[in-house]
C-alpha cells in the first residue's frame, strides 16, 4: 500500500524551495474530453456485441451504437488534433507500434476500433438495404467481438494511460484508475445508448441498457471507495479538498448516484411513457456529466499531484 | 559503450557556466527574469528551455555556533538519460530514441507535442516548449536571425509545442566534441565520458571523501531502483536526495502497466458478463 | 601595485595561476576567487584535491567560502588588523622561516633613531604634518655609516631593528584586538593562524591570493603590505605553491598596467616625468629615477628605448631622444579627481574607452553630471550605456545640455585580434573570430585613425608645439591588404615594436638584456622584450603545453618569460633547494649556472656566494643571495622606508565611513587619505548614527562588469539588482527574501531586492552588533534584461593616497523596505538649484 507518512509526517524532509520536482501534464479540455468519449467508444463496442441480433429492438440498438461509436471514433482524433495543434501531428503517431506505451497502444486501438466500427457500420447499412447487399461481405462475423474487444481496450487503455506515468496520484492508481475508466466508460456507454433508444423510441432496450448502467455505476463506485482507502495521501489531490467536494457532487452523487436511483425507480415502477422517457434523459445526462467530471477530476489532480515535491520524492511503486 | 555525466558536486562551485554553454550551444531563449529571492537560484528549474540547472541549498547554522558546519550546496541537474526512461517509453511517435552514444534523444521533427512524455519522467525533467518568442525580450541575438533556432521556433509556435530536454549534445558528439556544459565546467564538476570508468572513478571518489571525513553517496551511479536502473547521468551528494530536488524512490511508470492492464481486462470481463446476462432474457 | 612593488620590487602578481595546485595551504581573502575568476578557480579546487587547506576570510559566505575548508568571516574594512593579527601569531609564537627571514629580508636593518611608531604616537608615524595631511618620510630611513652602508643586526635583537619594531608593533594585534576589530571569532582567526604556520617553512608552502576586495579602501596598499610582510616571514615568497596570487580584474587589466592605461606611469613601469619633481631634461630625470642600486640601474637602457620607439628617427642624444616631447604631471591626473575638474569646469573634452564610469564609477552621479559641463565627449564602446547617455538620464532636460556626444561603436574581443595580459604576467594572443558588426571598428583602428589624422593636420605647423605629434613614430600599415583596406593597423607590428629592435638594421632583440641607452635599440616596453625575438616568432601564440608543468612554451609570461618572481629565493643562500619536496630553481656547481623548472629570476651564472659588494652599483651591489634583484638592497622589504605615503609599517586604520570608533587607536581612519569635502560627494559621518549598517560592494559570477545585463542567457541568472542581508536584520526591518529594499547613504539612494540569507552574519565588533549589507556593482539604470540601480550612485569618492583608488568596498548605509519613487539623489537635486 502506498504510504507517504515517511515524507508526510516528519517536517523535516527538505524540499527544494517547496518548488515541484514533477512536471505538471499540460492537458487541458481537450485531452478530458479525449479520454472521456474514448470511454463511451469502448463501452458502446461491448453493447454493440451484447445486443441480441434477432431481436428487432436490439438490432435497432445494435445499429444505432455501431453507428455512434463509428462517429466517435472518426471523430475524436479531431479533438486530439486541437491539443497537437496540427493534423499532420496525428499522423506521428502512427509512425511506430509501442507496446510499452499505452498512448501509441491507444491511439493503434483507436484507428483499428474505427475500422471495425466502420466496417460494421457499413454491414448494418447494407443490410438495411441503404447500401447494396454485398457489401455485408466487407464485414465479417468476427469483426462485431473484435469491435467490442478493441472498445473494452479503448475504454481500459485512458486509465492506464494515467495510472503508468510517474505522477503520484496517477500511480497510486495503477489498478483503480484503469477500473475505474472502464466501469465509467461503460455506464456513459449505456446511458447514452438509453438516450439515444429513447429518443428513436426503442423503449423496449432502454431497461436493458439502464440495468447495465446501473452495474457499471455501482462498480464504479466500489472501485472509487476502494481507490480513495488504497491512494492514502497520494490521493489528496482528487478526494480531497474543493476537487474532492466537486467529484463527490457531480461524479458520485449527481453522475452515479442519482441515476442509480431514477433507474431503479425507472425498473421497479411502470411509469407514463412521456415520464419514463423524461427520467430516462435524465439519468442519462447525469451519468454522463458524471463520467465527464471524473476525467475531468483526474486530470487536475494530477496537475496539482505534481506540484507537490513530497508526493514526487517517494513514488507509489 | 554508452557516455553519460558524472556529476561530483563536491566540485562545483555554481558559476552556472554549465547552464549558459548549454544555452548557447542549443540556442535556447531565456526563460524570463525572474528574481526569486532563493539563494542564486533565479532559473528554478529544468524546462523545455533550460537544460542543465543549477541548484542551490543554503544549510547555516543557525547561530554560527554549533558544530554544525555552514553548507552552501551547489548542484548542476540535467536529465538523466536513464536506463530505462519513462520519457522513451511512453513516447507514441517513436519521437525519444535511444541514440548510438547510449543517450535519450528527442527528434524535434517527430515529436508531436502530446505531451505524454512530460507525465513520464520520474524526475520531471523533460517538458513542452509551449512559448518561443525569438523577437520579444526573450531573445535578442539578431545575429543568429537565420539559425536552426528560428526553424524551432516557427515550429513551436505553429504547433503549439514541442518536448524539450537535453540532447547529451548529440550533435557535439558526432563531432568528437564533449558536450558543452562539461566543457565549460571549470572544476570538473562535470565530468563526461565512458559510463564504466566514469562508475569507477564515482566508487573511488566516495572512498576518498570518506577518508576525508566527508559522508558523500552516489546517486544513481548504481540501479536507482523502480525499475529504472542506473541512470547515465549520476550524481555525487553531501545529502539526501531530496535536498537537491531529487526523488529518494522514483518509479520507471511502465512497472505500473500490467496492474492496469488486467485491472481493466477484469473490469471489462466482468461488465460485459454481467451485460451479457442482462441481454441473454428477453 | 606599490604594495607589491615596495615589498618585493614590482607591482605584479608574484606567482602563476596553476603553480596555486602546489600549495599546501591557500588563504584566500580580499577575494572572490570562485566567483570573480572562476576559471582560475579550478587551481585551488586541484589544490584541494592534493590535500592543501582552502581559507576563506570575507564578510560573506560566498560560493567561494562553500568550497573552502575554513570560512572566517570579518568585518569589511579590518583586514590590516587580521593579519596584523597573524603578524603577531608568528612572531610570538616563534613561527617564522627565521634562516628566510635573516637571509632574505630587511628585518636584521636597522630604522633610524628619529623614527616614531603608532605604538608611540597613538596610531600616527614620525613625520606627519597635520596641515597638509602628509607624511614627511626622512625620519622612516635605515640608519647608516659614514660611508652610506646600513646598519644591520642579524641577530634581530637590536630595539631599532626592522624585526624588533614589527614585534612591538604588532604586539597589541592579539586574537582578543582581531575579534573585538574585526569580528572574527578567535577560535577560527587561531585556527587559520596555526594553520599558516604549519605549512610554511622548508617543506611546506602557502599561497595567498586577493584581489579588489584588498584594493578598494583608503586603505588598501597598506591590506597588501600586511600581507606582504606575513608571506615574508613565513619564507613563502618566490617558492612554488607560494607567493601573493593578486588576481587582476578585466582581461588584460595586468597588461592595462604593463603598458600602463594610468597617468603616473610610462611602459614598464618607468615613472611618468613630472613638472613637480626635479625631471626636466632626460639627465635629470635619469638620475632621479636610475636607482643606483639593483635591477632598476637599468633604467637608462630602459628609457632611452622608449624614446626611440616613440620617436624614431626624431629620438637623436642630441635631442634628449625627444624626452621634452613627453608629457609632465602637474597633479593628480587620476580618474576620479579629473571628473571633479569636469565638473568645476576645468576640463573640457573627455575620452571615454571601454568603461562605463557613469554606472561602475563611484559617485556614478557625479560623473554623469561632470559630462553635462564637457565640451565634448567620445565615447568607444559596444554598447550604449549611462556613461554615453548621459544626457538622456531620469530627471534631466537633454535641452539645457550642450555637451557634444560622439558615440563609436567599438568592435568585441572576438572582432579583432591582439594580445591580453592575464593575472599571472601571460601574454596570450588571439585571433579575430568574425569581423567587426555593422561600422564596428577596433579600438586600434581608432587609435591609428586618430593618429594619422592628426598628423596630417598639423602637417605643415612649424609651431615647436606641435612636433610631438609630427615627430612620433608611427608606421603600423598592416600587410594583409585585407585589413589595410578597412584602415586596420598591424597590432603584430606594434607588439614588435613593443618587443624592441636594434635600430640600425630594424632586427628584433632577443630579450631587454639586449638593450642599451646609446640610442642604437628602441621597445615599447622592456617587460615584454623577448616576446617576438625575431620577426617569424611570436610567442605570444605559443600554444604548447608540453614540459614541465611551468609549461614555458605556452604564451609568454614577463620578465623574460619568467612564471615564479623572486624565485631565487625558493632556494636557501648557498644556492640549494630549501626542500626536496619544493624545488623548484637552483645553483647548478658544476655547471655554474643557476637551473630550474623555471626561468632564475637572478643573473644566471651569479655563484651564490658571490659576496656583496655595499660599494658597488648596480647589481653587482647584490650579493649571491640576495633574491630581491628589483630593489635596492636586495631583499625583501618588511619595513618600507620610502615610496609610500601612508605609512612604513601597516597600522589598522577604520575605513573613512565606518560604524566604530577604531578599536586600536586614537586615530580614527588613515591621516593621509584623500577626501573630497564638497556638495557633490557627501559622506556619511565617520559613526554616523543614521546609517547603522557596513555596506560592501563586488561583483557575482553571473554577470562581468556592467556591459553582460544585455545578454538574456546572464540576465535570467540573476535579473535584478539584490542586496544580500543578514536573517537578524532582515526579521527587525519586516523584510523578506525577495522584497523590494530601499538603501541609501548621506550622497544617495538605490532601490534592490532583497536577499535575505544565513550567509549574511551579524558580528560583535568592540561590543556592538554589526550588521554588513552586501550589494552587487553590477547593475546600471540602462534599459536592459538585467534590471538595477548602481550601486555607485550611494559610494563618495575618498581615495587610498598612494594609488588614488577609491574606496567602494566598505562604508556605511541605512536600509528600509520599500521601493523607489525618486531616482536622482537629493545631494545633486540640491546641486543644481
Ligand atoms: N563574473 C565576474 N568576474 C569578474 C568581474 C565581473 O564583473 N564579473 N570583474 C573582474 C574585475 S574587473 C575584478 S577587479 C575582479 C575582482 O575580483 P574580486 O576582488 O575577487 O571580486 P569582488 O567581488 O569585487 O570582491 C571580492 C570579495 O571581497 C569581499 N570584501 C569586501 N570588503 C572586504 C574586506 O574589507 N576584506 C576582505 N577580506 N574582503 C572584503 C567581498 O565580500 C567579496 O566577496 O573580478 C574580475 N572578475
Ligand atoms: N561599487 C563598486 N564599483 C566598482 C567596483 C566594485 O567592486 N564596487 N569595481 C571596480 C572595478 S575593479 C572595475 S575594473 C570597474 C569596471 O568598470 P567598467 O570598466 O566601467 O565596467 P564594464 O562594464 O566592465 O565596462 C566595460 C565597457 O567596455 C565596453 N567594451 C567591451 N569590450 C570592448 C572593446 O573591445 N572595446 C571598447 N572600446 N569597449 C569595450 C563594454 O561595452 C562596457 O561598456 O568597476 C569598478 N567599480
Ligand atoms: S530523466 Fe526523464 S527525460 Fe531524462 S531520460 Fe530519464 S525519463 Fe527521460
Ligand atoms: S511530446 Fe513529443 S517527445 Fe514527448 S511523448 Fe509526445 S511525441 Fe514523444
Ligand atoms: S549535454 Fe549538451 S544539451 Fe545536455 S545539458 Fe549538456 S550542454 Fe545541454
Ligand atoms: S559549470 Fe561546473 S562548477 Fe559551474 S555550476 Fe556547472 S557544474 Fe558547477
Ligand atoms: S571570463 Fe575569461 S577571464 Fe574570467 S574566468 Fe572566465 S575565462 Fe577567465
Ligand atoms: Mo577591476
Amino acid at each position: 500500500m502506498p504510504d507517504l507518512s515517511e515524507c508526510r509526517e516528519r517536517d523535516d524532509v527538505p524540499t527544494y524551495y517547496e518548488r515541484p520536482l514533477l512536471k505538471a501534464p499540460h492537458w487541458e479540455w481537450n485531452v478530458v474530453t479525449y479520454l472521456f468519449l474514448g470511454g463511451i467508444m469502448g463501452g458502446l463496442g461491448l453493447i454493440q456485441l451484447i445486443a441480441h441480433p434477432e431481436r428487432p429492438q436490439e438490432r435497432r440498438l445494435k445499429r444505432t451504437v455501431r453507428i455512434t461509436s463509428f462517429i466517435l471514433a472518426a471523430g475524436n482524433p479531431a479533438i486530439l488534433i486541437t491539443h497537437l495543434g496540427r493534423p499532420e501531428r496525428f499522423l506521428n503517431m502512427l509512425r511506430i507500434v509501442k507496446i510499452k506505451s499505452p498512448m501509441s497502444l491507444g491511439v493503434w486501438g483507436l484507428v483499428l476500433y474505427s475500422g471495425a466500427a466502420g466496417a460494421n457500420v457499413v454491414r448494418e447499412l447494407a443490410i438495411d438495404g441503404v447500401l447494396p447487399r454485398w457489401m455485408r461481405l466487407l464485414a465479417p462475423g468476427f469483426l462485431a467481438p473484435l469491435q467490442a474487444l478493441l472498445g473494452a481496450f479503448t475504454a481500459g487503455y485512458t486509465g492506464v494511460l494515467l495510472s503508468a506515468t510517474a505522477n503520484p496520484f496517477w500511480g497510486s492508481g495503477k489498478r483503480h484508475i484503469p477500473a475505474a475508466s472502464v466501469c465509467s466508460g461503460l455506464a456513459s456507454a449505456s446511458a447514452l445508448a438509453s438516450l439515444l433508444s429513447t429518443f428513436e423510441g426503442n423503449h423496449a432496450v432502454v431497461h436493458k441498457l439502464e440495468r447495465l448502467e446501473m452495474v457499471a455505476g455501482a462498480a464504479e463506485l466500489l472501485i472509487l471507495n476502494d481507490f480513495k482507502r488504497a491512494a492514502g495521501a497520494y490521493g489528496a489531490p482528487f478526494f480531497k479538498g474543493k476537487r474532492g467536494e466537486r467529484l463527490l457532487t457531480y461524479t458520485v452523487v449527481a453522475g452515479t448516484l442519482a441515476p442509480l436511483a431514477l433507474n431503479l425507480i425507472g425498473q421497479a415502477v411502470k411509469l407514463p411513457k412521456p415520464i419514463d422517457a423524461v427520467r430516462t434523459t435524465l439519468a442519462s445526462a447525469l451519468t454522463l456529466v458524471g463520467g465527464y467530471v471524473l476525467r475531468e477530476s483526474l486530470i487536475e489532480a494530477g496537475k496539482e499531484s505534481a506540484r507537490d515535491p513530497r508526493a514526487a520524492f517517494r513514488q507509489p511503486r | 559503450m554508452a557516455n553519460g555525466f558524472f556529476t561530483d558536486t563536491t566540485l562545483c562551485i555554481g558559476c552556472k557556466a554549465c547552464e549558459v554553454a548549454c544555452k548557447q550551444w542549443n540556442e535556447l531563449p531565456s526563460d524570463g527574469f525572474v528574481f526569486t529571492g532563493e539563494s542564486y537560484d533565479n532559473t528554478s528549474e529544468l524546462s523545455g528551455t533550460t537544460w542543465r540547472h543549477v541548484a542551490f541549498v543554503e544549510q547555516m547554522a543557525i547561530d554560527h555556533q554549533g558544530e554544525l558546519q555552514d553548507r552552501w550546496l551547489m548542484s548542476s541537474d540535467v536529465c538523466k538519460h536513464c536506463t530505462n526512461a519513462g520519457c522513451h517509453e511512453a513516447c507514441p511517435t517513436g519521437a525519444i530514441i535511444r541514440n548510438e552514444f547510449g543517450a535519450v534523444f528527442i527528434q524535434p521533427d517527430v515529436c508531436n507535442g502530446c505531451g505524454y512524455c512530460v507525465v513520464s519522467c520520474p524526475f520531471g525533467v523533460v517538458d513542452l516548449i509551449e512559448k518561443f518568442d525569438p523577437d520579444g525580450t526573450h531573445y535578442n541575438l539578431a545575429s543568429l536571425a537565420t539559425s536552426r533556432l528560428d526553424a524551432r521556433a516557427t515550429a513551436v509556435q505553429q504547433s503549439g509545442g514541442v518536448a524539450g530536454k537535453c540532447t547529451l549534445c548529440y550533435d557535439r558528439q558526432r563531432l568528437g566534441f564533449v558536450p558543452a556544459c562539461a566543457k565549460a565546467c571549470p572544476t570538473e564538476s562535470i565530468q563526461f565520458g565512458d559510463l564504466d570508468e566514469l562508475r569507477e572513478r564515482a566508487h573511488a571518489r566516495v572512498e576518498r571523501l570518506s577518508e576525508r571525513g566527508v559522508s558523500a553517496q552516489l546517486y544513481g551511479a548504481d540501479d536507482v531502483g523502480g525499475g529504472i536502473g542506473a541512470l547515465n547521468a549520476f550524481f555525487l551528494l553531501t545529502d539526501r536526495p531530496e535536498t537537491y530536488n531529487l526523488p529518494a524512490q522514483p518509479v520507471l511508470p511502465s512497472t505500473r502497466q500490467p496492474a492496469g492492464y488486467t485491472a481493466a481486462a477484469v473490469a471489462a470481463l466482468g461488465l460485459a458478463l454481467a451485460g451479457w446476462m442482462i441481454f441473454r432474457n428477453a | 601595485m606599490p604594495g607589491l612593488g615596495t615589498s618585493f620590487g614590482r607591482g605584479g602578481a608574484t606567482v602563476w595561476v596553476p603553480d596555486l595546485e602546489n600549495a599546501d595551504c591557500i588563504l584566500i581573502e580580499g577575494s572572490n576567487f570562485a566567483e570573480a575568476h572562476p576559471v582560475a578557480f579550478r587551481f585551488v579546487m586541484k589544490a584541494k584535491e592534493r590535500g592543501a587547506t582552502i581559507i576563506h576570510v570575507d564578510p560573506r559566505f560566498t560560493r567561494t567560502s562553500a568550497l573552502a575548508d575554513i570560512y572566517a568571516p570579518i568585518r569589511s574594512g579590518t583586514d590590516i588588523a587580521f593579519l596584523g593579527g597573524i603578524v603577531n601569531y608568528v612572531i610570538s609564537h616563534e613561527k617564522i622561516f627565521r634562516e628566510y627571514v635573516v637571509a632574505y629580508t630587511n628585518a636584521s636593518f636597522i630604522v633610524s633613531d628619529a623614527y616614531r611608531d603608532t605604538e608611540d604616537l597613538d596610531g600616527l608615524f614620525s613625520g606627519y604634518d597635520g596641515a597638509s595631511r602628509t607624511y614627511d618620510t626622512a625620519s622612516w630611513a635605515f640608519e647608516r655609516d659614514g660611508q652610506g652602508v646600513i646598519a644591520t643586526d642579524p641577530t634581530l635583537t637590536h630595539p631599532r631593528s626592522v624585526y624588533q619594531i614589527l614585534k612591538r608593533h604588532f604586539a597589541r594585534y592579539t586574537p582578543e584586538m582581531v575579534e573585538r576589530t574585526c569580528g572574527t571569532p578567535q577560535a577560527q582567526f587561531l585556527q587559520i593562524a596555526e594553520t599558516l604556520a604549519h605549512n610554511s617553512g622548508r617543506e611546506r608552502t602557502t599561497a595567498f591570493a586577493y584581489a579588489v576586495g584588498w584594493t578598494q579602501h583608503t586603505a588598501g596598499v597598506q591590506f597588501i603590505r600586511t600581507a606582504a610582510i606575513v608571506q615574508t616571514l613565513l619564507g613563502n615568497m618566490g617558492r612554488p605553491g607560494g607567493g601573493i596570487m593578486a588576481l587582476r580584474g578585466h582581461a588584460n587589466i595586468q597588461g592595462a598596467t604593463d603598458v600602463p592605461t594610468l597617468y603616473d606611469l610610462l611602459p614598464g613601469y618607468l615613472p611618468m616625468p613630472s613638472a613637480l619633481r626635479n625631471e626636466q631634461t632626460l639627465a635629470e630625470y635619469l638620475k632621479l629615477n636610475a636607482k643606483p642600486t639593483g635591477w632598476w640601474a637599468h633604467t637608462p637602457k630602459y628609457m632611452i628605448s622608449l624614446l626611440k620607439a616613440f620617436y624614431g628617427e626624431h629620438a637623436t642624444p642630441e635631442n634628449d631622444y625627444g624626452y621634452a616631447y613627453l608629457p609632465q604631471l602637474i597633479g593628480d591626473h587620476s580618474m576620479l579627481p579629473t571628473t571633479f575638474a569636469m565638473k568645476d569646469g576645468v576640463v573640457k573634452g573627455s575620452f571615454v574607452i571601454g568603461q562605463n564610469p557613469g554606472a561602475s564609477g563611484q559617485n556614478a552621479e557625479l560623473v554623469r553630471s561632470a559630462m553635462e559641463r564637457l565640451d565634448w565627449l567620445v565615447n568607444i564602446d559596444s554598447y550604449d550605456n549611462e556613461t554615453v547617455s548621459f544626457w538622456r538620464r531620469e530627471g534631466v532636460d537633454p535641452s539645457t545640455i550642450a555637451t557634444e556626444v560622439f558615440f563609436l561603436p567599438a568592435a568585441t574581443v572576438l572582432e579583432k585580434e591582439g594580445t591580453m595580459v592575464q593575472t599571472s604576467r601571460l601574454l596570450q594572443w588571439h585571433d579575430k573570430a568574425v569581423e567587426p558588426a555593422g561600422d564596428s571598428k577596433s579600438d586600434a583602428w581608432y587609435f591609428n585613425w586618430f593618429m594619422l589624422r592628426m598628423k596630417a593636420l598639423y602637417a605643415n605647423s612649424t609651431d615647436p608645439k606641435d612636433l610631438p605629434i609630427l615627430h612620433t613614430a608611427w608606421n603600423y600599415e598592416h600587410d594583409d591588404p585585407h585589413e589595410r583596406v578597412k584602415g586596420e593597423p598591424s597590432v603584430l607590428k606594434v607588439l614588435q615594436e613593443i618587443n624592441g629592435y636594434t635600430v640600425a638594421d630594424g632586427a628584433q632583440v632577443a630579450g631587454f638584456s639586449d638593450l642599451k641607452d646609446d640610442g642604437s635599440t628602441a621597445s615599447g616596453c622592456w617587460i615584454y622584450s623577448g616576446v617576438c625575438p625575431d620577426k617569424a616568432t611570436n610567442r605570444a601564440r605559443n600554444r604548447d603545453a608540453s614540459g614541465p608543468y611551468t609549461a614555458p612554451n605556452w604564451g609568454f609570461a614577463w620578465p623574460a618569460n619568467r612564471r615564479t618572481l623572486y624565485n631565487r629565493a625558493s632556494a636557501a643562500p648557498d644556492g640549494t633547494p630549501w626542500s626536496e619536496r619544493k624545488k623548484y630553481v637552483w645553483w647548478d656547481a658544476t655547471r655554474g649556472e643557476w637551473t630550474g623548472i623555471d626561468v632564475p629570476d637572478f643573473p644566471k651564472t651569479k655563484a651564490p656566494s658571490t659576496p656583496a659588494n655595499k660599494h658597488a652599483t648596480g647589481m653587482d651591489f647584490h650579493g649571491g643571495a640576495d633574491p630581491f634583484i628589483m630593489n635596492l638592497d636586495g631583499v625583501a622589504q618588511l619595513f618600507v622606508p620610502s615610496g609610500l605615503k601612508d605609512a612604513p609599517i601597516p597600522a589598522h586604520y577604520e575605513p573613512l565611513q565606518s560604524v566604530v570608533e577604531n578599536p586600536i587607536y586614537t586615530q580614527q581612519s588613515n591621516p593621509v587619505l584623500r577626501e573630497y569635502v564638497r556638495k557633490d560627494n557627501a559622506y556619511n559621518k565617520p559613526v554616523d548614527a543614521d546609517y547603522p549598517y557596513v555596506l560592501t560592494t563586488y561583483r557575482i559570477t553571473e554577470m562581468s562588469g556592467i556591459m553582460t545585463r544585455y545578454v538574456p542567457w546572464l540576465a535570467e541568472l540573476q535579473p535584478e539588482a539584490f542586496a544580500e542581508i543578514d536573517p537578524e536584520l532582515a526579521v527587525s526591518k519586516g523584510i523578506k527574501s525577495g522584497d523590494y529594499v530601499v538603501i541609501s547613504t548621506a550622497l544617495g539612494e538605490m532601490e534592490a531586492r532583497a536577499l535575505v540569507s544565513g550567509r549574511m552574519r551579524p558580528l560583535r565588533v568592540n561590543g556592538k552588533r554589526v550588521h554588513q549589507i552586501g550589494i552587487p556593482y553590477n547593475y546600471g539604470s540602462q534599459v536592459a534584461f538585467a534590471r538595477g540601480d548602481s550601486v555607485g550612485d550611494l559610494i563618495a569618492i575618498a581615495l587610498d593616497p598612494n594609488v588614488s583608488i577609491h574606496e567602494s568596498k566598505t562604508l556605511t548605509c541605512a536600509i528600509r523596505k520599500g521601493r523607489l519613487l525618486r531616482r536622482r539623489p537629493a545631494s545633486f537635486a540640491q546641486d543644481e538649484m
